[in-house]
């Protein structure tokens, strides 16, 4: 099909074409061969010279040939436009070990993180939220719970008061009071917040604490529905191999009371520093609420029975991150925010 | 409270271990806080010797005479050197014989007594003192004497008693019948099922009735329900025998002399308080209990005055106060070397009466801590009786006949019934009835069978006995608390509830925290000079008993948190801190008190760390009141910038608020004011921003009353608007504004609104210039759309000359054009 002349010129055409190292020999070799003083369209210039009988057979392979030659061209000219900017990269490669833009990242407070795992985890098991103040009454912080003025019970939580019969409230219980006061049973409610005892600061004191209480009253509610509900809570919380125990304990507002311990997470109960050697971690105080309480609200205490806990947030997240001075929590230094992040 | 096991078991026959003791207690709801060996670690092989002989005089070592003395230990003798100076013949004493060892200096170390030689001379062992043996503190009076018929070589830790355990019990306040060696038998004899052994009580009585030498008459009865005495005559005050030192010191107490150890030794043993009058200073041989009167004070045993009061209860003869009853006994009475005849008193005091003394004198005594838990009202006689014997054992003298028993009012015996069936309702679970019978049995308590039930006719040591499900807790403790199953019981099923103002101070602390800034927790108490630093409209909540001066109020400020924390980090060399709190704050409000909420964040420093790819920039107020505006934005809320903050703590010139469309404040942002950071000790300029978030919750609350277009992502209420379907066109205009003119940013946005007419729809300003003259230049852009037409070029043109003319010529400035 094709025609000695335009072979030979297509022949030179090919060999410069694939010799070309850059985009500007290869337009050099396009100049030559189909500039417009090019080898090929000269040719096809010249072709009114050529016999009617020889003009469409060298036509016809010239045209062949230029279209061959451009797609060549074309593909050349990519190949090297490809190498030309793989080598430009190559000499301005950036030096992708420089640490990148990051956004600022901003601390959630460690006591934040352990309330909102302990609320979320309740809330898993149907129990709403409940907020009270900080600035109480002695009714509601001590003579609603069973715990009347002058009471050895007092002791137990020493009190900052404030002019006119008002404290900063010891505990979250009175959170109970109110909440049962505002509503007939089924109750199911986690309480959230800080709590103040007059407490001299040090390694694992601090006048100020945050609790989360829990309160369940119902028929039909037993302690043996305490237990197995933070059963659930501790292996949701420290892992699904957590196991606690109770032990028999003394709050004026619940009766029975229990201490609540969680096999120490740290050594998995063989006895570790942290756990004092016992294997157990002392985690919470619960009960059964006391039939005072629940008649100082109006509750029937033959058709009502009630469970209640209270933990201390800061305890648990000491005990959580391995943090040895409640006073951390209070002193907000960023290198120990940042850990938290 | 100290429990040394071999007391207990005087009352009890245990074969457990210590140790063992300790942990049925501890599952039973009685603390052991620790078990101890009471001999000394290291004290070995130390025996009782004799000195037999001063042998030789070694002369003066630091002020101390030196004598070589010969040591008997029965079998064999020793040439000791001693510099006590109690050393003489026949002085029996504690003796370590080369090869016993001493405790160490430091904890765990032990100190083995070798032959040495001083001065030349051969010294074959040590007469050891107090100090030395790790039993007390004496030193300086020598070496540890013993009675004369100590027997010789007899193991000094034995002889001593050393050889038990002393458990600390933490006793809750419900069970005063266990702040006693005899309490924790029975609670001990209950768990274990061993028979409890009542300590054996003689008291052999003699001569004249006690009716004869002593009166009592009770004008308080609601202050003091019984008072019983107990005359002894004839006694020689003396140290008490080395068995009941020791046993003291073991528990804690210090022995004082024979007769006062008697009643020490009884509050421990039987836990009932006593106290020893010395007969003669009693006038007229009469106690009278009553009131105290006002202005009326005496001096307690412990040196101080006291001033009484109408609330307490006092222990007086006809002519003076000579007690405070169940706190503390009076100097004027006080047992000393002289007394002979000694009057013993055993009552029951009202508990809250003896609670409120001790706490109004600060008396914190052993007495006060079991009267005003409540003490055993029918034990009292026991106690009276036992520590009688023990003076005339110990004291010599004769007891007087009989026991002056003044008891108006014998208590009611109060029966409390147990339903099995609520044994159940309350645990889950329940023991069968016949071992529930059982364990109260052995608790002590009378129970009676009522059909299914069970009666307890409750005994005056169990006052904590009051409902049907304190005994509910009594069959749990000792059956075991593992027994409860652990169930799930479905419970009617609810919404689970979350407040809103939970979830929106959940929305600005995510934002924040995304936004770089880190959580702080703040301390509620501030003190005087930073309150000062720091005034609010409110008056400050004053606390009235402070743990400290520096803690003394609650904060009223939503940045006194923050700024604490600021204060901190740049103590401590941080370049850049962004710090919020989601705080509460304390006031006085309308009679009562109110707890506004806040969010609170302050930036100092550098605007980020130090990084190769942007230059290092200080952070401005613009930080400040962008995060505002942030937090504001994500609940929803855009607003306006106005002045008209009232919060102290800026700088006068540097001070904004973002305002909703009703001129509600919802957040302020400014500079923090030099004396304010000179009150937190702070030098680098702070800027800070404080959220209300009681007005940005009522806002959100509010129709209307939040700008429309932006979502509330803490309550989800979002509004779709369609997306315009025609291009947007932008147009730059810029002014120039002279130094000291009142045309403000905010003023001349307002005014291009107003110009620009409906087409406008966004206007940023880009571009911000000052001169050095003080001119400045603003640039906006502005974005043009319609939402049924694309814009052309002429209407834009025409719309931007109308506002960059009107501004001009409205603020006197002028149009750079662009």
């Amino acid at each position: 099909m094709g025609h000695p002349r335009v072979d030979a010129i297509l022949e030179g055409a090919r060999g410069a074409a694939v010799a070309a190292r850059s985009a500007a020999e290869l337009e050099e070799v396009r100049i030559r061969f189909l500039g417009r003083q090019g080898e090929l369209t000269q040719l096809l210039r010249s072709l009114g010279a050529l016999s009617p009988a020889e003009r469409p057979l060298v036509g016809a392979a010239a045209n062949e040939a230029k279209r061959e030659l451009e797609a060549l061209l074309e593909s050349r000219l990519a190949e090297a436009r490809e190498t030309e900017r793989t080598q430009a990269r190559r000499e301005q490669r950036l030096d992708l070990t420089l640490p990148g833009r990051r956004p600022r990242l901003g601390a959630i407070h460690p006591l934040t993180r352990v309330h909102d795992e302990i609320v979320t985890i309740f809330a898993g098991l149907g129990f709403s939220l409940a907020e009270g103040p900080e600035i109480e009454t002695d009714y509601y912080n001590f003579e609603a719970l069973n715990i009347p003025a002058d009471h050895p019970a007092r002791d137990m939580q020493d009190t900052f008061y404030l002019p006119g019969g008002l404290l900063l409230r010891t505990h979250t219980s009175p959170v109970q009071v109110r909440t049962m006061l505002a509503k007939r049973p089924p109750v199911r409610i986690v309480v959230p917040g800080r709590v103040h005892r007059r407490d001299i600061p040090d390694a694992t004191h601090s006048p100020v604490f945050h609790q989360v209480e829990g309160l369940a009253v119902d028929r039909h509610v037993t302690m043996a529905d305490l237990k197995g509900t933070l059963e659930l809570f501790a292996r949701e919380m420290f892992g699904a191999r957590s196991r606690i125990r109770f032990r028999p304990s003394f709050f004026p507002f619940t009766e029975p009371s229990a201490e609540v311990d969680v096999l120490c997470f740290l050594c998995g109960g063989d006895g570790c520093r942290v756990c004092k050697q016992s294997g157990w971690l002392e985690i919470l105080g619960s009960g059964m609420v006391h039939p005072r309480v629940l008649a100082n609200v109006g509750y029937d205490t033959e058709a009502f029975t009630g469970w209640a806990f209270g933990m201390g947030i800061e305890r648990i997240a000491m005990l959580k991150y391995g943090v040895d001075d409640i006073r951390l929590f209070y002193e907000n230094d960023l290198r120990f925010l940042a850990q938290f992040a | 409270m100290k429990i040394p096991y071999n007391w207990v078991r005087e009352f009890v026959e245990l074969s457990l271990s210590p140790e063992a003791a300790a942990d049925r207690l501890v599952n039973a709801g009685i603390e052991v806080a620790s078990v101890t060996r009471v001999a000394p670690a290291g004290l070995s092989g130390i025996v009782v010797g004799e000195i037999e002989a001063i042998e030789r005089e070694l002369g003066e070592s630091q002020g101390h005479r030196l004598v070589l003395c010969r040591v008997s230990t029965g079998r064999e003798r020793f040439s000791v050197i001693c510099g006590a100076p109690n050393a003489a013949v026949g002085v029996r004493a504690a003796f370590a014989p080369p090869g016993a060892t001493l405790p160490g200096a430091a904890a765990g170390e032990t100190r083995r007594i070798a032959v040495a030689r001083i001065r030349g001379v051969e010294s074959q062992g040590m007469l050891c003192s107090e100090r030395e043996l790790g039993l007390g503190d004496e030193h300086e009076r020598g070496i540890l004497t013993l009675a004369q018929d100590a027997p010789l070589g007899a193991d000094l830790v034995a002889h001593l008693g050393l050889d038990d355990s002393v458990l600390d019990v933490e006793i809750t306040p419900n069970r005063p019948d266990c702040l006693s060696v005899v309490g924790v038998a029975r609670e001990l004899a209950a768990l274990t099922g061993a028979p409890l052994r009542a300590p054996e009580i003689a008291v052999k009585e003699s001569g004249e009735p006690v009716s004869d030498l002593a009166r009592v008459r009770i004008d308080a009865p609601d202050l003091c329900a019984r008072y019983t005495v107990r005359v002894i005559s004839d006694v020689r005050v003396g140290p008490s025998p080395a068995w009941m030192a020791a046993r003291l010191r073991a528990v804690g107490l210090r022995p004082i002399s024979n007769v006062v150890d008697v009643t020490n030794y009884v509050l421990w043993e039987l836990g009932h308080p006593l106290h020893a009058f010395d007969h003669a200073t009693v006038r007229a041989s009469t106690i009278v209990v009553r009131r105290g009167r006002v202005g009326e004070s005496f001096r307690t045993l412990d040196g101080q005055d006291r001033e009484l009061a109408d609330s307490m209860c006092v222990i007086a003869d006809p002519e003076r106060a000579i007690g405070l009853a169940g706190v503390m006994g009076g100097a004027n009475t006080e047992v000393s070397d002289a007394t002979t005849r000694v009057l013993l008193e055993s009552a029951w005091f009202d508990p809250a009466t003896t609670r409120r003394t001790a706490r109004a004198l600060g008396l914190r005594t052993d007495a006060a801590y079991r009267f005003e838990r409540g003490a055993d009202i029918e034990a009292l006689v026991a106690a009276n009786d036992r520590a009688a014997q023990l003076v005339a054992e110990l004291a010599g003298g004769s007891v007087a006949r009989g026991l002056l028993d003044v008891y108006p009012r014998p208590r009611p015996r109060p029966r409390v019934r147990l339903r099995m069936s609520r044994v159940g309702r309350v645990l889950g679970i329940a023991p069968p009835r016949a071992d529930a019978r059982r364990i109260l049995v052995g608790l002590g308590l009378p129970v009676e069978d009522r059909g299914e039930d069970l009666e307890v006719d409750v005994p005056s040591f169990r006052r904590d006995l009051a409902v049907e499900d304190d005994l509910v807790e009594e069959i749990i403790r000792v059956w075991g608390y593992d027994k409860i199953p652990s169930t799930l019981v479905p419970t009617t099923v609810q919404l689970v509830e979350r407040p809103e103002r939970v979830r929106q101070a959940d929305v600005v602390r995510r934002a924040l925290a995304a936004a770089g800034l880190s959580e702080a927790v703040g301390w509620t108490f501030t003190d005087a000079p930073h309150a000062a630093a720091l005034p609010t409209s409110a008056e400050p909540l004053a606390l009235v008993n402070p743990l400290s001066q520096d803690a003394a109020f609650l904060r009223d400020h939503p940045l006194a948190g923050v700024l604490s924390a600021i204060a901190l980090n740049l103590r401590r060399q941080h370049a850049s801190v962004r710090l919020f709190e989601i705080a509460r704050t304390y006031e006085r409000r309308d009679g009562g008190t109110a707890e506004p909420r806040w969010a609170a964040l302050a930036v100092s420093g550098q605007r980020g760390e130090p990084a190769w790819y942007r230059a290092v920039e200080s952070v401005d107020v613009y930080d400040a009141k962008g995060l505002a505006e942030h937090a504001l934005a994500t609940l929803g809320l855009a607003a306006t910038v106005g002045m008209g903050g009232t919060l102290s703590g800026f700088e006068d010139d540097c001070h904004g608020a973002l305002v909703a469309a009703d001129g509600t404040v919802l957040a302020e942002f400014g500079e923090i004011s030099a004396r304010v950071r000179a009150a937190f000790d702070v030098e680098a300029p702070v800027f800070a921003a404080v959220v209300s978030l009681d007005a940005a919750l009522e806002a959100a609350r509010t129709p209307g009353r939040a700008s429309a277009g932006l979502g509330d992502s803490s309550s989800g209420t979002f509004r779709y608007e369609p997306l315009p379907r025609y291009p947007a066109v932008q147009r730059d205009v810029a002014f120039v504004i002279e130094a000291g003119s009142a045309a403000t940013a905010a003023r001349i946005e307002s005014a291009m609104r107003e110009l620009a007419g409906a087409l406008l729809r966004g206007l940023t300003p880009f571009d911000v210039f000052r001169f050095p003259d003080g001119r400045r230049s603003l640039a906006w852009r502005l974005t043009f759309q319609a939402e049924d037409r694309t814009l052309t070029d002429e209407e834009i043109n025409a719309i931007q000359e109308r506002v960059a003319r009107g501004v001009s010529e409205r603020f006197h400035v002028a149009w750079r054009g662009v």
